[in-house]
């Protein structure tokens, strides 16, 4: 595929979230179920919190109260260890495992990978953004658990992509949970959650909103990118 | 990344139901949830995962003389659940490369993922007994099955009406609803349907059991 | 003014279109709108009668069912719209928390929904009353859509590809585009191709109330002067949607630059009553007027994108959709940069 189509299919076409569902629960919104404390971090008097997402996989729930995330520290971080863990995942494949013909192998292998990957780049983080990695919410490690990298890297090693290109749909797919995430995040906060139904609040509306978004990014399709590229 | 091994700590505010926290683990797997039959090969396969990786791991603590989390650490607990679900998984995959090509497309990238996802919604501290921890892991996989297939139902008979079993003896194993099948509602066959479905049982299943008052998830 | 003031506003605003609609098409025309609406205040009684009581008086349903009628084109089967209403009024608007909380439009919500679901359905058009011609019941621009792909790149005008394709434009249009031609525009030099009077009037194929763009503004300039909706959105809208149009439209039919033929565009689809109707909806456009111009022209960009290179003939529905997700960032970061000038000038 070209560039321009490898950037508008992991972005727009694919999208990591809407498309492949992956990442949903800490896309620009609380963790499983509603606390009162996820009201208070709609506070406006909170600055720089764009959501109040944890980045928590959907199940390793701490009970603790949900803290403010800026979602750009999510997408950055997010789109960093897609892009080093399809680039990586590159590399493993086809220098050890194709040639080893292991590739029966390949989920356990990138698996540790995205999984190493993401320790790493906590290590670094601690380094050079303190700040923010010490936050226990944003620890990458559980993004990475989070498997959309790993959904990512599967993707890329299946449909056999070169390294620029691995880099490239990481970076790609990066952007486009950015986006879904800072979308969602902005819609939470406009919603008045006194007269939604109780059954619906939290994590139903979460995945009604998703729903309709997927709807309306249907719009982006293949033959819309063929022909926007073609002509 | 500290607890990922020992299990979810719930607070008494609000529970889900296990129904719904498994589909929300394993979320992504509603993509596949187009069809009933590829529902119950990924059912088939978390339930493979999930029981071998409960026994496994509670074999491990038998053999290591420890009945919980004091002399193994947290990171080591963590990185043996990845060890011993991406090992199974791997095996399921293979497995079903074998006996069901079909599926094995049908499910793509989301096989692989249950390694992970197992991890995410919260393995448990697996009961000292084998026994105990594979009731244990049947029964959640039992309750993640049955949300799958449901979603799956409702998508194949509203969306494609169809529904799509395993084929034995004459049966083809496509059973046809006609009502629908001429112009069904395709738009739930779309990964936003699945998200629909999927935000609208949770509701169900939690609206069921806030109904039953003291009732434990 | 209340808000069940300004949603029977707007289906008073609707009027317009919706009569000349039913003119057109017919008894059909009349059963969709009928069975629309009724769907819609069914589902909304359903689910707010054990709650808030009757709240079909606020209007905001029955302006849901008409605009998604009016969407529709006028042979569908009466399952389409009654879903569509269904889908827009529960899933779009009550799950959210109903009236002003929605965020995305519920109209427009169930108009997409219909076309993912029966694509074939949604594309069940009617020739208008009185026009027997083969070919008068595809609207021009899915008929322009076919033209451009059978036969390649024509160096004309949409009207003039459509003409040359033998499109059936009615004889009043033949008249009077004549008329217009020999007495007026013969001395300047220029000449209307045939079917712009058809086009302009609204006399052709097409969903049942977005056919005739005079009445839909007309009807829109009444929510205008009463303040219903401000102009900044729609007027953005239109005019990026032209600019682009006239720019680059003509490049992928090979036309060249700055022959897209935007006011074919603007008078075909569902275009304007989109722009005019559903976009600016107070409940989902941005807060600011600032936010409403850059929504106005995201949806332009879209809407261009998609009419020219997309899968539908028509992008509106789905570029709405769209414009309903970002709003809200929209919001976001234009507040975000609000309060840190704000900052600055105070320090």
């Amino acid at each position: 595929m070209s560039w321009a189509a490898i950037v508008f299919t992991f972005a727009l076409v694919d999208n990591v979230v809407l498309s492949r569902l992956l990442g949903l629960p800490a896309a620009g919104q609380p963790g499983a179920r509603p606390t009162p404390a996820d009201h208070a971090a709609d506070d406006p008097s909170i600055p720089d919190s764009l959501t109040s997402a944890r980045s928590l996989p959907p199940g390793g729930r701490e009970g603790a109260r949900a803290a403010a995330v800026p979602a750009w520290w999510l997408g950055a971080s997010m789109t960093v260890l897609m892009s080093i863990s399809a680039v990586g995942a590159w590399l493993v494949n086809a220098w050890v495992l194709a040639p080893l013909g292991f590739t029966i192998l390949r989920t356990p292998v990138m698996v540790f990978l995205v999984a190493g990957l993401a320790l790493a780049l906590q290590a670094l983080a601690r380094r050079v953004v303190p700040s923010m990695a010490n936050r226990p919410e944003v620890s990458v490690p559980r993004l990475g658990v989070n498997c959309v990298a790993l959904g990512l890297v599967l993707v890329t090693t299946r449909a056999e992509y070169g390294p620029l290109q691995s880099l490239l749909a990481g970076a790609a797919a990066g952007a486009g949970y950015y986006l879904v995430s800072a979308m969602m995040g902005a819609i939470r906060e406009r919603l008045d959650i006194e007269q939604v139904p109780p059954a619906l609040r939290g994590l139903p509306l979460q995945l009604i909103t998703a729903g309709l978004m997927a709807y309306a990014f249907m719009a982006f399709d293949r033959a819309f990118l063929a022909r926007l590229l073609g002509a | 990344m500290t607890d990922a091994g020992s299990g979810p700590i719930r607070p008494a505010a609000m529970r889900e139901a296990p129904a719904v926290l498994l589909l929300l683990g394993f979320l992504p797997s509603v993509v596949v949830a187009v069809r009933v039959v590829d529902a119950l090969w990924m059912a088939a396969g978390v339930l493979l995962v999930s029981i071998g990786s409960a026994v496994a791991r509670s074999l491990l603590d038998w053999s290591s003389g420890s009945p919980g989390a004091s002399t193994v650490g947290q990171t080591a607990r963590w990185l043996r659940a990845l060890v011993v679900s991406s090992l199974l998984t791997a095996a399921f995959e293979a497995a079903l490369l074998a006996v069901a090509p079909a599926a094995s497309a049908a499910l793509g990238i989301y096989a692989p993922l249950v390694a992970v996802n197992l991890l995410a919604v919260g393995t448990d501290a697996a009961s000292p007994r084998p026994l105990r921890a594979a009731l244990g892991a049947l029964h959640k996989g039992a309750w993640y099955a049955a949300g799958l297939v449901v979603v799956a139902f409702a998508r194949e008979v509203l969306g494609a009406g169809t529904i799509t079993l395993f084929p034995a003896g004459g049966f083809g194993g496509t059973i046809v609803v006609s009502a629908l099948l001429d112009q069904p509602v395709r738009a739930l066959g779309l990964a936003g349907g699945g998200l629909l479905c999927m935000g609208y049982l949770a509701a169900a299943v939690r609206a069921v059991s806030a109904r039953k008052t003291g009732r434990s998830t | 003014m209340s808000s069940a003031r300004m949603a029977w506003l707007a289906s008073l605003g609707l009027l317009p279109a919706a009569a000349w609609g039913l003119l057109l098409f017919g008894p059909p025309a009349a059963a969709v709108l009928v069975v629309s609406i009724a769907a819609a205040a069914a589902c909304e009684l359903a689910v707010t009668l054990p709650r808030h009581g009757y709240t079909l008086s606020d209007g905001s349903a029955f302006f849901t069912g008409a605009l998604v009628a009016l969407m529709m084109p006028p042979a569908v089967p009466l399952y389409v719209p009654a879903v569509a209403s269904a889908f827009g009024i529960l899933v779009v608007k009550q799950t959210f928390g109903g009236l002003g909380r929605n965020w995305m439009n519920p109209a427009m919500g169930g108009v997409v929904f219909s076309f993912l679901s029966w694509p074939g359905l949604m594309s069940r058009w009617a020739a208008p009353l009185g026009s027997a011609a083969a070919g008068a019941e595809v609207p021009p621009l899915e008929a322009l859509r076919a033209a451009l792909a059978a036969s390649g790149p024509r160096d004309v005008t949409p009207l003039g590809v459509l003409g040359r394709a033998g499109y059936p434009f009615s004889p009043m249009d033949a008249s009077a585009v004549g008329w217009v031609n020999s007495h007026v525009l013969a001395p300047l030099g220029a000449a209307l191709p045939q079917g712009s009077f058809d086009i302009l009037v609204g006399h052709v194929a097409g969903s049942i109330g977005a056919t005739c763009v005079p009445l839909v503004v007309a009807g829109a300039a009444l929510l205008l002067a009463r303040g219903v909706i401000r102009w900044h959105l729609p007027v953005f809208y239109l005019g990026t949607f032209a600019l682009l149009s006239l720019v680059f439209g003509g490049l992928g039919t090979g036309q060249g630059w700055f022959a897209g033929g935007p006011g074919f565009h603007l008078l075909s689809g569902n275009l304007v009553l989109a722009a005019f109707f559903a976009a600016p909806d107070p409940v989902t456009s941005p807060l600011t007027d600032t936010g409403r111009l850059a929504l106005g022209i995201i949806l332009g960009v879209l809407t261009f994108l998609l009419r020219f290179f997309g899968s539908l003939a028509d992008g509106a529905a789905a570029a709405i959709l769209l414009g309903n997700c970002i709003s809200p960032l929209l919001d976001r970061w234009l507040e975000r940069r609000k309060s840190r000038v704000m900052e600055r000038e105070a320090a």
